[in-house]
């Protein structure tokens, strides 16, 4: 029989303990795998969920709720803005694209977002592109005339089962301005995958108070210049008004990062202490294995085994209840991650990516191999020194 | 006894020379400031011989951060002005008081608006138009950056060197 097989055979001897000593390592990679998928999920969905543009221009208050709410459709809307801002940007010199955007209310939870063409607009320095499929953009209507017509984000279309054609519209007073579906979205994994769009006069034929009013509301207006180095002046001109506020969303966002970097940290110690926690329940339980069997190691080594292979024997012991542990921890890593994710699609709207592979697996899963064999060195010196005749004596 | 003495005498000859040289390296950077930038401009996006001679050679400039491009910060704006919003008195004129920082990866770093960064690259002077960012007057490319603890930052008129006192 070879080594390994003896070792394996030692493991089966105590089924339980092996089980349990297994399971131990593969929650605690389960653990690291799922922290470190979700806490980079989380960042680079913010990463490519953001906006090209390089300036939100809002209502005064909260800079992270104006970004979080116009890019990424989390938090609640800041007050209004006034379409003579908008309209003073779009004249601007300094400006090539000037985007307005306003933002209200929501069917079945996607919230509407009515905007002009413009902002499905392929420009040279745009990551982002949309894609019609099936159907068209609404149409860019006059004030006077709106058409009532919505396009849906990939996600709003699947989950709310609206298809090229249907009708829809939320509470009783909704009903005399019903929207009609013209097109549906291609994903574009980001937060317009989750937003009903429509055109500015729809919008404002829909609100009651909107539709009163002389001079129509916005919520914010997304702002590209001709050259980046206008950005500083247009931004504290912007800032100085006093109904206006601009916001960097790159600046919002390294905010954030900034905040997940602390947690990511605080997560680090945390799951180093779950780490030596694992390595010290492996080692008690090979060192309580390799106690409670010295008789069958000092007959193995009267029988003629040498040192070095009862050596070999404990630390494949080991090495194989951490590469089984390891395994199934990964894949279960993967399984809270998938979990985390959906929650956190549905909560947040953050998309991340569950099944994301890269170095992250095998290096875990090497560092747990390791660790966990050097874990089962002592116990394996243990057997290695142990005396044969001292262990073949008589128990009574 | 000779031989392990003359070995340590080696180790610590090289250990110097190897740890020594990042000092002297940097003590060749030029560093450069917003006030000898915006001095060197000339009419038509021209900027002068001297501010030129400078191109393709590794500088260093301090400055605040502008996030201007996407949030890894493989591009951003280097201006004399905090963008801390409407809490500061000045408005930036324009070309002269920003630099545009191109680094070859994203960099990692704690942004905060109102904290000076130093930041190190390969300069470039004169007119260049870029398909994603427009047209600029300075450029750093290959930058690194770090915090620059309690640095000034020079606005024109003011020298490099410290005020002397009365």
């Amino acid at each position: 029989m070879t080594e390994l097989g003896v070792a394996l055979r030692y493991l089966r001897g105590r089924l339980v303990a092996s089980v349990l000593t297994a399971v131990s390592v593969a929650l605690g990679v389960s653990l690291v795998v799922a922290s470190v998928l979700l806490t980079r999920g989380i960042k680079e969905a913010f990463l490519e969920g953001t906006t090209d543009y390089n300036l939100v221009v809002g209502a005064k208050g909260s800079a992270a709720q104006l970004v979080l709410n116009v890019v990424f459709r989390l938090d609640s809307a800041l007050p209004n803005i006034l379409l003579p801002t908008y309209e003073g940007l779009e004249e601007d010199r300094r400006v090539e694209v000037a985007v307005p955007v306003a933002m209200g209310d929501a069917y079945k939870g996607f919230r509407y977002v009515a905007t002009t063409p413009a902002y499905f607009a392929a420009f040279p320095w745009r990551r982002k592109r949309f894609t019609v499929a099936p159907g068209r953009l609404f149409r860019d209507d006059p004030a006077a005339r709106p058409s009532y017509e919505a396009v849906l984000g990939a996600e709003a279309a699947r989950r709310t089962g609206l298809r090229v054609g249907d009708r829809f519209y939320e509470g009783e007073e909704m009903a005399a301005y019903p929207l009609t579906v013209v097109g549906i979205l291609r994903s574009t994994r980001s937060a317009d995958d989750r937003a009903i769009f429509l055109s500015l006069p729809s919008y404002w034929g829909m609100n009651e108070i909107a539709r009163t009013m002389a001079i129509k509301p916005l919520t914010a207006v997304l702002v590209r210049p001709k050259r980046m180095s206008d950005l500083p002046a247009l931004h504290r001109q912007l800032n100085v008004s006093e109904e206006t506020q601009a916001v960097f969303p790159s600046a919002i966002l390294l905010t954030i990062f900034n905040v997940l970097d602390l947690a990511e940290d605080v997560l680090a110690l945390i799951l180093t202490f779950v780490a030596i926690v694992v390595v010290l329940y492996l080692f008690v339980s090979m060192y309580g294995a390799t106690w409670e069997r010295k008789r069958e190691i000092a007959t193995m080594r009267a029988l003629g085994a040498r040192r070095a292979t009862i050596l070999r024997i404990v630390l494949l012991e080991c090495g194989a209840i951490t590469i089984v542990g390891g395994g199934a921890g990964l894949v279960g890593g993967h399984a809270v991650a998938y979990i985390g994710a959906q929650f956190l699609a549905a909560r947040a709207g953050v998309v991340a990516d569950p099944f994301a592979l890269g170095l992250l697996q095998p290096a875990v899963l090497a560092g747990v191999v390791i660790v966990g064999t050097l874990a089962g060195l002592l116990p394996a010196v243990m057997a290695y020194r142990m005396e044969v005749a001292e262990n073949l004596a008589p128990l009574s | 006894m000779r031989r392990p003495l003359r070995l340590a005498w080696s180790v610590t000859l090289l250990l110097t020379l190897v740890g020594g040289a990042p000092l002297a390296h940097g003590q060749e950077r030029p560093r450069l400031t917003f006030a000898q930038l915006a001095e060197s401009m000339r009419a038509n996006f021209d900027v002068t011989q001297q501010i030129k001679s400078y191109a393709g050679r590794e500088i260093e400039i301090q400055g605040f951060i502008v996030p201007a491009g996407p949030p890894d910060l493989s591009f951003f704006l280097l201006s004399r002005v905090s963008a801390m919003g409407n809490y500061c008195c000045e408005v930036p004129t324009g070309q002269d008081e920003t630099v545009y920082v191109f680094a070859a990866k994203g960099l990692k770093l704690l942004y905060d608006p109102l904290r000076v960064y130093k930041i190190r690259g390969v300069f470039e002077a004169g007119k260049q138009v870029d398909t994603t960012y427009g047209v600029s007057m300075f450029r750093i490319r290959d930058a690194r950056a770090e915090e620059a603890v309690g640095a000034k930052i020079f606005k024109v008129g003011e020298g490099t060197a410290p005020a002397a006192k009365p």
